[in-house]
């Protein structure tokens, strides 16, 4: 072999760039919540240790289970720079089906479950058709998705639903060396999510879709299957969700999904996805409803009445909105160096973008 | 022509969906008396205020003019609304000259609620028993059912205004007298010592308020008992994950709870395993009676007592409402006293009742026989 070819074979092939590597902003995305939550829990455990007390932390941590799965399915359809105002009625729907159609009959549970999965796939899936194929507006297409889904509710469960069956109860509150089960199956639906999202094509082209629908059609992707998509995978985690919700309240109202709507949005907004589509993390989100959830009960522990606790939530979001949204560096590079009079140059963004777009 | 087309099929696909909504809703519905002349066939001897002299007709506030009767619910989607309108129907009933019988559903929205009973108004039913759950906001359309002729009796929630110029009559219940039986139980069941929490619904809510101010008053020749946590009581919207929230919170922050006080004993019996959860036993409970709770009293041991949930509440509304529009005889009595039923420790004035066959939200200081209680639910 001669000395040109081993060189010609040691060189990299002009035409491949290396691969942009997400673990840096992975990490970054989430950085922010992180440490809040860990300071929350600092917090807790400095003026109120009752709250994180390990049977206060098995009390709250399956409600944070569940809202962290269903903000991840929020988080999936605001990236595709839409809203899904039908998280209740899937997560009530998900109940009442779970506990009408078994009726305490836990034989039948598994049949329940076929069955409300079926029936929030197929939700998603005409939401999905009607947001990207007709182009109706996904505030508008979800609220109505709402609506219709609660007629349903009222009819299979005559708005009474009966208590759950043992069967999902026992697995509910069960747990693995010590850990309550739903927290175990929202930690590996959150990992599953991230790496599909972050390491996979698909994932990375549900995020160009999400960034920018034009471009990412000019680029050759099918942009309307993966928003298509995008509704039917958010369904079933509200299914997920629903399920384990109805297995942690023993006796659910039909309207139980009804307290999960303006959290999970929350829980978005608080991990750092922007409402306006594009990049985000399930992870960051995942963690923004361990925080919310933790809060509510440092503040219900602390004693505080109703109005504080809302005021306290409130404060929460407006804080985590602030943090995302306003252009910190911009405004401390304007205050160190304010810019003189006549034409100012055009700054770039801090944020890289995705390339090739 | 892309953008066009678009607009039609949305618009097709609109339109399919409000029909198909229309077909499968079932929020007012229009039932004959007919319906329910099986349940009076069964009826049980309740109603509180039925007099003696019972005429062909029936009792003696169902006078000789056939008239159309409805009820206006503001909201109907739970056990209790629902046992309540079967206990309705099964009071209407009794009276042969109440040829039809109407229920709406304003299903928590006050616009729906008063659109509702200004459509009873136009149907021009005779007499209309209404439950205001929006409060003075629904008092206009009470007023001009009152002033189309129709019997108004608004019951149970204040509407505001006034008997007789604004609607015929108001039929009330002392919450205050509720949380007064609580207080006195306890005051024997705990021995006149211990730590209380008391849990309501919503915040501000007009009757978990009363029931905290009769608990107050009650506990008050107990010293060594003490209202602990959040006064007038933790908010739980009547919600079972709210309330398992709060339980789960209460038992962390306090290592010694003796009872739990609360309107909605049901939402507290879902919440149990935060109990077990945190090793602790369950206190001494007194609440509004429920099937569920009192089957778990019979598994589970805590001391348990109840006030009747006064489903029949609105039989003494029927009374009322037909004897002014059938020209029956009026009852004399507006108001309706809060009783016991449950008690686990003297067993008076019942011992705890569990009916497994029954559904869990079964009530059973219900009037209703156990055949028309499965009806009522929808089983």
């Amino acid at each position: 072999m001669s000395t040109s070819d081993r060189t010609a074979e040691s060189q990299p092939p002009p035409s491949a760039a290396p691969a942009p590597s997400s673990s840096p902003r992975f990490a970054a995305a989430s950085l922010p919540i992180c440490l809040a939550t860990a300071a929350l829990f600092l917090v807790s455990l400095i003026f109120e240790p009752d709250s994180v007390r390990h049977s206060a932390l098995l009390g709250m941590l399956p409600f944070a289970a569940v809202l962290a799965i269903a903000a991840m399915g929020q988080t999936l359809v605001v990236q595709q720079g839409g809203i899904d105002l039908s998280v209740p009625a899937m997560i009530s729907l998900t109940i009442v089906l779970l506990t009408s159609y078994p009726n305490g009959d836990s034989g039948k549970l598994l049949p329940a479950i076929v069955i409300a999965l079926a029936a929030t796939l197929a939700a998603g899936a005409i939401s999905g058709v009607i947001v990207s194929v007709i182009g109706v507006t996904p505030i508008v297409a979800t609220l109505g998705m709402n609506a219709v889904l609660y007629g349903v509710v009222i009819q299979v469960s005559a708005g009474n639903p009966p208590p759950t069956t043992s069967a999902l109860a026992k697995f509910a509150s069960g747990k693995l060396l010590g850990i309550p089960n739903s927290v175990i199956i929202a930690v590996v639906l959150t990992a599953l999510a991230a790496l599909i999202i972050k390491r996979t094509v698909v994932g990375r082209r549900f995020e160009a879709v999400g960034s920018g629908l034009l471009g990412a059609r000019a680029a050759g992707l099918r942009a309307r299957r993966y928003q298509l998509a995008t509704y039917i995978v958010a369904a079933a985690l509200y299914c997920i969700a629903g399920i384990l919700l109805a297995g942690i309240v023993h006796s659910p109202s039909a309207f139980q999904g009804d307290s999960y709507l303006l959290p999970s949005v929350a829980a978005v907004v608080l991990g750092g996805t922007s409402l306006l589509g594009g990049r985000g993390s399930v992870v960051a989100t995942a963690v923004a409803a361990l925080f919310i959830s933790q809060l509510d009960q440092f503040v219900l522990v602390m004693g505080a009445n109703q109005g504080v606790q809302n005021l306290v939530d409130a404060g929460a979001l407006a804080v985590g909105l602030a943090i995302y949204s306003v252009p910190w560096r911009r405004l401390r590079r304007n205050v160190r160096r304010p810019s003189p009079g006549g034409t100012r140059r055009l700054e770039q963004s801090a944020e890289p973008g995705l390339p090739g777009l | 022509m892309q953008c066009k087309a678009k607009a039609l099929v949305s618009s097709l696909l609109a339109l399919g969906i409000v029909v198909a909504v229309a077909a499968c809703g079932s929020s007012s519905s229009n039932n004959s008396g007919g319906s329910s002349s099986a349940a009076a066939a069964t009826s049980s001897s309740g109603g509180s205020s039925s007099a003696a002299a019972a005429s062909s007709n029936g009792p003696a506030w169902c006078g000789s003019k056939k008239i159309t009767f409805a009820l206006a619910d503001g909201f109907g989607d739970n056990n209790w609304r629902k046992i309540t309108t079967g206990e309705a129907r099964d009071e209407a009933a009794q009276c042969k000259n109440v040829t039809k019988f109407i229920y709406t559903d304003g299903q928590g929205n006050t616009q729906k609620a008063i659109s509702d009973i200004h459509g009873l108004a136009a149907q021009g039913v005779n007499a209309a028993v209404v439950f205001p759950d929006a409060g003075q906001a629904v008092l206009p359309a009470i007023r001009d059912a009152f002033h189309a002729g129709v019997v108004t009796v608004p019951y149970r929630v204040f509407p505001g205004g006034k008997a007789g110029t604004d609607y015929d009559y108001y039929i009330s219940t002392q919450f205050q007298q509720a949380g007064a039986l609580w207080g006195k139980w306890l005051d024997t069941a705990l021995h006149c010592k211990g730590n209380v929490i008391n849990l309501g619904g919503p915040p501000a809510n007009s009757q978990s308020l009363a029931e905290y101010q009769g608990l107050k008053q009650a506990i008050a020749s107990c010293p060594g008992i003490h209202i602990i946590g959040q006064t007038p009581y933790y908010v739980t919207n009547w919600d079972p994950a709210q309330t398992q929230k709060v339980v789960t919170a209460v038992l962390a922050k306090y290592p010694k709870i003796d009872a739990i006080t609360t309107d909605f004993g049901a939402a507290l019996a879902s919440a149990f395993s935060a109990f077990s959860q945190a090793n602790r036993k369950i206190p001494a409970i007194a609440t509004e009676d429920s099937n569920q709770l009192s089957c778990d009293q019979k598994k589970l041991g805590f001391k348990l007592f109840t006030v009747d949930s006064q489903n029949w509440m609105v039989r003494t509304a029927v009374d009322f409402a037909v004897a002014k529009a059938t020209g029956g005889q009026v009852p004399s009595s507006t108001v309706v006293p809060q009783k016991a039923f449950e008690d686990s420790v003297s067993g008076k004035p019942h011992p705890v009742e569990c009916v497994p066959s029954l559904p869990s939200d079964a009530i059973l200081s219900s009037h209703l026989t156990h055949t028309q209680l499965k009806q009522a639910l929808g089983e």
